[in-house]
């Protein structure tokens, strides 16, 4: 089998999990925009900012933690249910996202 | 001085789904001789769509209220209620896509055939979105015309 390195599918993992937690945060701000999307305004004077701000460090920090699972040898997946995972995370991301404003 | 922010947001992104074809077909044709292009077009693929990211997101924040008045006053106010909505949100995800492509291309892409097909799909994720959110912009340039022309009558 061939493998690919810890750091590619744990941020790869984290991309395909970031990518629908933030679709899931732009459905929950815009739902609650005196509480979630004034939060999220105040820490940063914009949503937008601390919407990409979170992704970012979201991105990194599960990436960052599923490499270090299996003590130290990272999530472990085969190249192609990576690439499974990435594209499905990404379309549904996309989708809810779309979905929402074309129905909101 | 705003258009000119603007123009420079669609060139980084243009240049970003170039340099994503080039890095597409790059990958296709791998080997040993090529591997240090790729992992060198990746890189500039992340760089590109970082720069058209903070360029359009000083744009967005500090001059887009105004066009976004004109499109929701216009007959094209989903230009805005849809597509600008959509495409800022979904940008983010192109921008975690680019940042990790690098991450991806480190892999030998000359031996490794899952390296390979993976870096394949996250490209080509890469294009097809930027070119989704390419035209979300014309539409929104579309809606604030639209808006416009219904203003001056």
């Amino acid at each position: 089998m061939e493998t690919i390195s810890k750091y590619t599918v744990s941020f790869g993992a984290s991309l395909a999990i970031t990518s629908i937690l933030s679709a899931l945060l732009v459905v929950l701000k815009e739902l609650n925009e005196n509480s979630v999307l004034a939060w999220m305004k105040g820490l940063t004077s914009h949503h937008w900012i601390t919407h990409g701000l979170f992704m970012v460090i979201a991105f990194f920090a599960i990436g960052w933690g599923l490499a270090k699972m299996n003590n130290g040898e990272g999530l472990k997946m085969t190249p192609e249910r990576l690439v499974c995972m990435i594209a499905s995370g990404v379309v549904i991301g996309g989708l809810i996202i779309s979905g929402f404003y074309l129905v909101d | 001085m705003t258009e000119i922010i603007l123009m420079a947001h669609v060139l980084f992104g243009m240049l970003c789904i170039v340099a994503g074809v080039w890095l597409f077909v790059d990958v296709l044709h791998a080997n040993e001789a090529n591997q240090g292009r790729i992992r060198t077009m990746s890189m500039a693929v992340a760089v590109l769509m970082w720069l058209a990211y903070l360029v359009g997101g000083y744009w967005y924040l500090n001059f887009y209220y105004v066009d976004k008045a004109i499109i929701l006053k216009g007959p094209w106010p989903f230009a805005h209620t849809f597509f600008m909505e959509m495409k800022e949100h979904v940008a983010i995800m192109l921008l975690l896509l680019v940042t990790y492509l690098p991450i991806a291309a480190a892999n030998n892409t000359a031996v490794n055939k899952g390296a390979r097909k993976l870096v394949l799909w996250v490209v080509g994720l890469i294009v097809l979105i930027g070119i989704a959110t390419d035209g979300a912009g014309a539409i929104i340039g579309i809606g604030a015309k639209v808006g416009l022309l219904v203003t001056k009558g």
